[in-house]
């Protein structure tokens, strides 16, 4: 996976589609084309030959029933050690040879970096020599050889709905804490995913060679907090190497071999999709039941298309081919589908005209936070349609549809799964294709309800009428269970923080004598913006915090307007809480009469609830502004400086007669 | 008049070219295939007017930030080699110039400019300005104006100047206040300003304007009023109001930000400009430009020039020319002044016509509003919709509608008439009634002057996303 992850991440991240044409999964490919263009694929292309040649003859999948089959994940809080890890096995079992990967800070996503996550998943084949334990049967000297399947997760909570899929092709896990961080709260919140998936926990105490580690600590932790017997748990260090050659003699021993059916029709369960310039989309899928051979005809089951298995294969890390993938395998299927829309994660996948019950789990991507994006010079629509297609390839999880905005212009409005979705959508638009946006403040999807009984999701403010015909009756708003973990000695300020933001305790404990381990109910539009910044600046950092979605709650909401000269702004209407819409309201006037320059007339910015005025700031018309001096007939001069007045104002957005700078825009967003 | 004008136009059609643009004095001879281009369309307009830079001060002003030569205190003899050899290289620039094969019009106007033009002995005066009358001719009434600071002169070398025919003056006095005066680092105080007004007036000089400067530093309202009173008693014909600009690489740009104390305030500066402009019309003076102001009939010849978009020479350290429709400034360093004279004299540049820098018509029509807007007269936009066409004009009117019902932008018909705003839009329509019909726009005074900046920025962004093709003029 590393190796894999790697290679990919840094497809991703520099120019994905340059790399994609001089650098190919398929080992064929790669041997005919051998212009390599850049220090990655150079790599890549010589590990790539290296592992074709070496492997190709060598892999009979039949050799694999389920028994020596084994699928497991890693999942851990951030830099606990789970990317290393996950190195060190497929550097232990020969998948990469040691050195070749590279270093992971390198090639991740500037926000993978920031957030060190790693958004999405990936999958590697490794093969292990291993005696079981007390099957003494066998030839003494042929020791069984386990085909083992590392299926990566994404490593954030906007992502549950994918991990969650990841571990429904898993039997196990590994659990991995870091030894001198003890339990995080996304160690608690992935544990719990696992724990529900009924899966084998196999506990991983890392980086037990730092100074500050202190394994039995966490042990405590895991067996207080997880009930998880402390004699289970394998030390290691993914750094020097303690300890590893334990992990896989333990994922074998431990975690059960998949269970499907081998001589039922075929279920597969599909995990994971990306799009190749050559090949078209590559699914990464996990058979459950059956068997799959090449030019096997598939059905999907979410959207009904039938397709042909052109190429199959698995993961070693990289693709290669090996005709078939029978029960319990893990592997990729090449079947000349154009977009990873139609490849939905979680989606069953089984032989066309046969009659299966689709595999338990498949829903459609849940958009939790929305907001629009416009092109931030203007007239650039196209060159932003074009970009937001080309990456929606990639990431069909994102929800688009067009909008228009008087004072923005043509735009889209996008739905993410979560906020770290957004960031990542957002980063790669502009690193990826250069485009320039301006986005509007995220808002999450409220639901209105009128005294007619209708009711009216809002994923944009701007639709929600100001002045409604109908009485609302009742508003909901969509809420999560957050954990937060953090020194005890800052609750004070964080349970301020949780409590400013509507936050509803639900449980609180103390993990050990120094940590305390809170629950709340929160509601998403109080995490959406600022929140994490906020908490990490309040706990020096030492807070950890994760979420997951829950149920909508009734809350007392009320649409915010902003108007200048009396006439609303739409993309900066806001749906907010009707107790925190005075200080809302006066904040964001305040902010623009910041950010928004002295103009020719006066400026009154507004604050508005329906036709009430609740905040109100003027800015008052610009007295002078003349070139009074002597420039003789250097006219050139004078020109420059008007020239770089118009181009100043060619950048504004207009509303009536105002102009807004396009960081009036950005100001807002920081904080609301 | 204006329709001359717009003639550059007609040669200057052709798309901006793609190739980069290379300053004048670095490109080698113009091709002659440009220069039979030029011929068989039309000819511009030759200049009849000379801008000629006198860079020498006593000592720089410490809100200047153009090029000069400082001297220091003692006033120059006529062998100071510094400004004999600086006023030879003048000369030799003149007469290198390429001229067309065309008999020349004389010169009508003459502006010397400084720097302190009045700090140059008048024999080397007189060499420059019969340099020019051998080079172009000098018309018999031409203006000749000559850039005087106070201290710099008195009553015999005022009479020289006359004698060599330098009939109008313009006085740099800046400030009636002595402490003002000091803290500007100007080389002169107040009993100076006096003494040199009433030399001016005693030598008969009929022409003569007073220069002031508004926002100084620490300038109250009072002291501007009482500059203002003083510069009227003096009862000059023509006074220009500068607004005090605070320039990078300046004393003032180190010390001092705009608006902020000691400088005025905006508002104190806007109200500063107003009280100009009240006074001074109050007392018969037409506030025919952006920062002058005249009695009837004295407006400053030569600088209507430029605000008509007309050509001219310029000559000397870091002047602009404006010559077959090419905007071009000289260097700003002594040493590289000189080289360019050199490379003029040796063909090696070539000041004026340059393919590569001919003005494109959105620059064109650009420069026309911008200067144009700047005068109380404003745009004339029937000459400016036969150059630039139809959809710019009601696209600007379009743009400037809102300004027109603010008060900043004022419709004015053939006879100078103000027309009402609802009449706008209809008025330019109604081809068969001159009279009422829609003939300038021009900023008001003093609201819109005072925010022309803006103003002509918005009509910047109307040009600059004008699409259509201007009509290209068929003259064969
Ligand atoms: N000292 C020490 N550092 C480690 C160990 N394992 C990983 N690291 C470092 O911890 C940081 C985070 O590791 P990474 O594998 O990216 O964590 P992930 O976010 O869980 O994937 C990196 O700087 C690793 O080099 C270990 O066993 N010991
Ligand atoms: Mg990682």
């Amino acid at each position: 996976m590393g190796f894999l992850s790697k290679a990919s991440k840094s497809m991703r991240q520099s120019n994905y589609l340059s790399l994609l044409r001089n650098f190919n999964f398929n080992p064929y490919i790669n041997r005919i084309t051998h212009q390599c263009s850049s220090v990655t694929s150079a790599l890549f292309c010589s590990q790539s030959r290296q592992s074709s040649t070496r492997e190709k003859s060598t892999i009979d999948l039949s050799e694999y029933p389920p028994e020596l089959v084994r699928n497991f994940s890693i999942i851990a809080h951030v830099d606990h050690g789970k990317s290393t890890l996950a190195d060190r096995l497929l550097e232990l079992t020969g998948t990469i040879k040691k050195g070749h990967g590279q270093p992971q800070y390198l090639d991740k996503l500037q926000v993978e970096r920031e957030r060190g996550i790693t958004v999405k998943a990936q999958t590697a084949t490794m093969f292990y020599k291993h005696r079981k334990s007390g099957n003494d049967c066998d030839d003494e000297k042929e020791l069984p050889n386990f085909l083992l399947n590392l299926i990566d997760t994404p490593g954030h909570v906007d992502f549950s709905y994918e991990v969650s899929r990841s571990l429904a092709a898993c039997q196990g896990v590994l659990l991995v804490v870091d030894a001198a961080q003890g339990v995080q709260a996304q160690t608690v919140a992935n544990f719990y995913l696992a724990f529900e998936s009924n899966l084998t926990i196999v506990p991983v105490i890392n980086k037990i060679d730092q100074p500050t580690a202190d394994p039995d600590r966490v042990k405590a932790q895991l067996k207080s907090m997880f009930d998880l017997d402390p004699s289970d748990a394998l030390l290691t260090s993914a750094k020097t190497g303690v300890g590893l050659e334990q992990v896989l003699p333990a994922v074998i021993e431990r975690i059960p071999p998949p269970p499907g059916r081998s001589n039922s029709p075929l279920r597969m369960l599909l995990l994971d999709s990306y799009y190749d310039e050559y090949k078209g989309v590559i699914c990464h899928v996990a058979v459950v039941d059956g068997v799959l051979y090449k030019g096997g005809k598939i059905s999907f089951a979410a959207t009904g298309q039938s397709y042909e298995a052109l190429d199959i294969g698995i993961m070693h890390p990289e693709l290669t081919p090996t005709g078939v993938l029978l029960t319990g395998q893990v592997g990729y299927v090449v079947s000349g589908m154009r977009s990873t829309k139609d490849a939905r994660v979680g989606d069953t996948i089984y032989h066309t005209r046969s009659i299966v019950e689709p595999l338990p789990g498949f829903k459609p991507a849940k958009h939790m936070v929305f907001s629009g994006l416009y092109p931030a010079d203007g007239s650039d629509f196209e060159a932003l349609n074009h970009a937001i297609e080309r990456l929606t390839c990639n990431d069909a999880s994102v929800s688009i549809t067009k909008e228009t905005s008087t004072a923005l212009g043509l735009g889209f409005r996008c739905g993410f799964l979560g906020l770290l979705h957004m960031d990542v959508f957002h980063q790669r638009l502009e690193q990826e294709y250069g485009a320039h946006v301006i986005s509007t403040v995220p808002t999450v999807p409220y639901i209105f309800e009128y005294s007619d009984g209708s009711k009216l999701e809002v994923q944009n403010p701007a639709s929600l009428p100001s002045n409604p015909k109908q009485r609302v009756m009742a508003c909901w708003e969509p809420t999560v269970i957050a954990t937060i973990i953090i020194p005890s000695e800052y609750m004070g300020p964080v349970i301020t923080l949780v409590s400013e933001r509507r936050g509803q305790q639900l449980e609180y404990s103390f993990i050990d004598s120094q940590r305390a381990f809170m629950k709340y109910r929160l509601p998403l539009r109080e995490i959406v913006v600022d929140f994490y910044n906020v908490l990490k600046s309040i706990t020096s950092g030492y807070a950890s915090f994760d979420y997951e979605d829950s149920d909508y709650q009734q809350a007392d909401l009320v649409k915010l307007d902003i108007l200048l000269n009396g006439q609303p702004v739409d993309a900066m209407a806001t749906i907010v809480h009707n107790m925190k819409a005075y200080r809302v309201g006066r904040e964001l006037a305040e902010k623009l009469k910041k950010v928004i320059d002295r103009q020719m007339f006066e400026i009154t910015i507004q604050a508005a609830i329906g036709s009430k005025i609740i905040a109100r700031e003027t800015i008052s018309a610009m007295r002078k502004n003349v070139l009074a001096k002597c420039y003789g007939g250097d006219v050139t001069r004078k020109r420059k400086l008007l020239e770089k007045q118009k181009e100043g104002k060619k950048r504004m957005k207009r509303v009536g007669s105002v102009d807004i700078p396009q960081e009036a825009f950005n100001e807002l967003l920081k904080n609301s | 008049m204006l329709k001359s004008t717009f003639t550059p136009i007609l040669w200057a059609l052709t798309p901006k070219p793609k190739y980069p643009k290379h300053p004048p004095h670095a490109v080698t001879n113009t091709s002659t295939a440009h220069v039979r281009h030029n011929a068989s369309v039309t000819t511009p307009p030759l200049p009849s007017s000379a801008y000629v830079h006198l860079p020498f001060c006593r000592k720089r002003c410490h809100y200047c930030d153009f090029p000069i030569l400082a001297l220091g205190s003692f006033s120059p003899h006529d062998d100071d080699p510094r400004v004999s050899n600086y006023v030879h290289f003048l000369c030799r620039e003149i007469t290198a110039t390429k001229v067309s094969p065309n008999p020349n019009a004389p010169l009508q106007t003459v502006f010397f400019g400084g720097g302190t033009p009045s700090l140059v002995p008048p024999r080397l005066v007189s060499l420059v300005l019969d340099t020019l009358r051998i080079k172009f001719g000098v018309s018999q009434d031409a203006e000749i104006s000559m850039e005087m600071d106070p201290g710099t002169f008195d009553a015999d070398k005022m009479r020289e100047m006359v004698l060599l025919g330098v009939n109008r003056v313009s006085l740099g006095v800046q400030a009636f206040q002595e402490k003002l005066l000091k803290a500007c680092g100007r080389a002169h105080g107040l009993r100076e300003v006096h003494e040199a007004i009433s030399v001016v007036k005693s030598c008969g000089v009929e022409n003569w304007s007073v220069d002031l400067i508004a926002s100084l530093p620490h300038q109250t309202e009072d002291m501007w009023e009482e500059s203002l009173r003083l510069t009227i008693q003096a009862q000059p014909t023509h006074v220009s109001v500068y607004d005090l600009q605070i320039e990078q690489g300046t004393k003032f740009g180190r010390l001092y930000t705009p608006g902020e104390f000691p400088l005025p305030s905006e508002v104190q500066s806007a109200d500063f400009y107003k009280m100009a402009s009240r006074m001074l019309c109050d007392a018969n003076y037409n506030h025919y430009e952006i920062s002058s102001y005249s009695k009837s009939g004295y407006e400053c010849k030569h600088n209507s020039t430029y605000w008509k978009n007309m050509p001219f020479y310029g000559f000397g350290l870091g002047s602009a020319s404006f010559v077959g429709g090419v905007r071009f400034s000289r260097p700003k360093k002594l040493n590289e002044y000189m080289n360019y004279v050199q490379n003029l004299e040796n063909g090696l540049v070539n000041g004026s016509v340059s393919a590569d820098d001919r003005t494109h018509a959105k620059d064109m029509a650009m420069d026309v509003v911008m200067l144009s807007l700047r005068t109380a007269t404003g745009l004339d936009l029937k000459h400016f919709q036969e150059t630039f066409g139809r959809s710019i004009v009601l696209s600007l009117l379009k743009a400037y509608k809102p300004y027109v019902e603010s008060g900043h932008v004022v419709g004015l018909d053939e006879e100078r008439k103000t027309i009402r705003i609802d009449d706008l839009s209809n008025s330019l329509l109604d081809k068969a009634n001159t009279k009422g019909r829609l003939a300038y726009i021009r900023l008001s005074d003093p609201e819109g002057f005072l925010l022309s900046n803006e103003l002509i920025a918005i009509a910047f962004g109307v040009i600059d996303s004008w699409e259509d093709r201007p009509p290209y003029k068929e003259i064969a």
